[in-house]
């Protein structure tokens, strides 16, 4: 099966963020943008709902800390007490600043996996650049060709508008 | 900085808007202002009466009512001093808080000033000096009378002159927009933030510390910044939010001013626990009984309750409260958190202030809660004052357009 795409390429940011607005309002259906930094207000430009990450990282950093928290009453309180300064096997306090790190640790690398998979970007994978700018200097739109209501001329007027400095259409083949 | 300068005026997102009939003047209700001119003197009388009645008590409560004024005072300064130092435009648009925030500063210093030259009796090495005849040179020279009562005066006037010209040149800066003014402050709070790491913690040491002059922690003074600095910050986003309730923020406010806000806060919040903890750990782990009398004092009895629900109201809420992003950007969860934090900052220092002088459980007396509410409500009449003397946001400054276009 074959979908066609608009392609929208930028080179300004104020440019890529009023395109994206504008695509969004006509009831386009905006398939990716790609900016090489992070544009603030770019994520509410497309109507992205809330993303969902936040949520793996309180969750894996709830269970790093109390896996933690297990392993070294185990460790020091079950299998292996040791008499440090005649506190007792589950001193609580100096088992805080491991769980701490442990629980920091798995929120972050958790949350950086979650991301990677999300966006299918896992080892291995292969990323289409829709334009080579995009890790350097450049914005890019792409807008979904819906078939029919797609209105196309409306859609490149809108691409002129916000100074694109180069407007395709491409095909990509599904199998 | 230069170059941002330079860059914002050529494109023309600089530059004094014209919208200077927006920037009114506050005028709050008057019955609000009576009340709290009655809390206030209400405060003064507590204060009367109790230094007749128990002294020390009464003295004790002064000294722990302008610290908390001043490290409002303190904290919105540096608060301010941080953007200027760092370029930060996100909060020009609701500058003038801090800016309010910070002219409580001299009448705090007035307080503090008193306690040290009028009643130094509440520092045990003032009143019985002959207890620490065996100490060491250095400390016997560093807690004595004149050099320390020298070092308060240094640190308050420092701040006292610095804040003043900061808020003096933003001001200066509205008929004008001249940007010699924002160059001006940005030395200003370079100067500010160097001076104030020093002196707070030295003076963190001298007023609080040497309460206790057989204790000591090396960190006592960062674990003070901390809660200087989150209690400020709740302080700030309370007064930005009435500020935008009553009227005079309306409109320059936004969603995303409190979002960052409430970032600060969660972050300084969870640094307060954090060196709380670091000063906590240290002296559990050691174990010797001149460093771990502090806590004992602490949780001993009815204590026990107020150390623990220090950390509830310090942390534990603010943290869990503030995870989610819809708080942070919710005015009214945002400000009840605030609450939160300022309670917990009084308890922190009542814990600190209150402890070493009593014998047994906590005795929180009508003398304290009245010279508390009425130290609050004295603060508000100062800021509701310095507020109106100034438009309520800096329309001459060059990154307001940046600060009201946030994210937009």
């Amino acid at each position: 099966m074959n979908q066609r795409y608009l392609i929208g390429i930028f080179e300004r940011e104020e440019d890529i963020l009023s395109a994206t607005n504008a695509s969004r309002l006509h009831g386009f259906v905006i398939s990716d943008v790609y900016a090489p930094y992070a544009v603030h207000g770019l994520d509410k430009a497309i109507g992205l709902s809330p993303s969902r990450l936040p949520w793996v990282c309180f969750l894996l950093g709830l269970l790093g800390a109390a896996l933690k928290v297990w392993f070294e009453f185990w460790t020091t309180g079950i299998d292996w007490p040791v008499n440090v300064g005649g506190k007792p096997w589950n001193s609580l306090p100096a088992f805080v600043p491991v769980t701490f790190e442990v629980m920091v640790f798995f929120a972050g690398v958790s949350t950086v996996i979650a991301f990677l998979f999300v966006s299918r970007l896992w080892p291995g994978a292969r990323a289409p650049l829709a334009d080579r700018g995009v890790t350097d200097n450049r914005f890019v739109l792409i807008l979904e060709d819906t078939g029919p209501a797609f209105d196309q001329d409306r859609a490149r007027e809108i691409f002129k508008k916000s100074n694109a400095v180069d407007i395709e259409e491409r095909v990509e083949t599904t199998r | 900085m230069e170059d941002r300068i330079a860059s914002s005026v050529a494109s023309g997102i600089i530059g004094v808007e014209s919208n200077g009939n927006l920037a009114g003047r506050f005028s709050p209700d008057r019955d609000l202002r009576r009340v709290l001119y009655a809390l206030g003197v209400a405060g003064g009388a507590a204060f009367v009466i109790g230094a007749a009645i128990s002294a020390l008590h009464a003295w004790r409560a002064l000294l722990m009512s302008s610290f908390l004024l001043i490290s409002f005072g303190l904290a919105a300064t540096l608060f301010i001093a941080i953007q200027y130092v760092t370029g930060a435009a996100w909060c020009v648009a609701i500058r003038r808080v801090p800016e309010a925030i910070s002219s409580v500063i001299p009448w705090a210093a007035l307080g503090i000033a008193a306690v040290i030259i009028v009643k130094p009796d509440i520092y045990p090495w003032s009143a019985q000096p002959e207890m620490f005849s065996e100490a060491a040179w250095f400390k016997r020279l560093w807690l004595s009378q004149p050099f320390f009562t020298a070092r308060t005066i240094l640190y308050l006037l420092s701040w006292i002159i610095i804040s003043r010209a900061i808020v003096r040149n933003s001001r200066l800066q509205d008929d004008t927009g001249d940007i010699a003014y924002t160059r001006k402050n940005i030395r200003l709070s370079a100067l500010f933030v160097a001076l104030f790491a020093v002196t707070f913690c030295l003076a963190s040491f001298d007023w609080i510390m040497s309460l206790e002059p057989e204790w000591y922690s090396t960190i006592f003074a960062v674990y003070n910044f901390a809660g200087l600095f989150v209690g400020g910050l709740a302080a700030i986003i309370i007064l930005t939010v009435w500020m935008d309730r009553l009227g005079p923020l309306r409109g320059i406010l936004n969603r995303e001013h409190l979002h960052d806000l409430g970032k600060l806060l969660f972050a300084f919040s969870t640094f307060w626990m954090y060196i709380w903890f670091s000063q906590y750990m240290l002296i559990w782990y050691t174990n010797f009984p001149e460093e771990t009398v502090y806590y004992l004092r602490r949780i001993e009895g009815a204590w026990g309750t107020l150390f623990v629900l220090n950390m509830f109201l310090n942390w534990v809420v603010p943290f869990l409260a503030l995870l989610p992003k819809a708080t942070k950007r919710n005015p009214s969860a945002l400000i009840k958190v605030a609450y939160v934090v300022v309670a917990g900052r009084i308890l922190d220092l009542y814990l600190m202030i209150a402890a070493p002088f009593a014998n047994g459980g906590p005795k929180i007396g009508i003398i304290e809660l009245v010279m508390i509410l009425g130290s609050l409500s004295l603060f508000l009449l100062i800021f509701i004052k310095a507020f109106r003397n100034a438009n309520s946001f800096p329309t001459g400054d060059p990154f307001l357009a940046e600060s009201r276009h946030y994210h937009r």
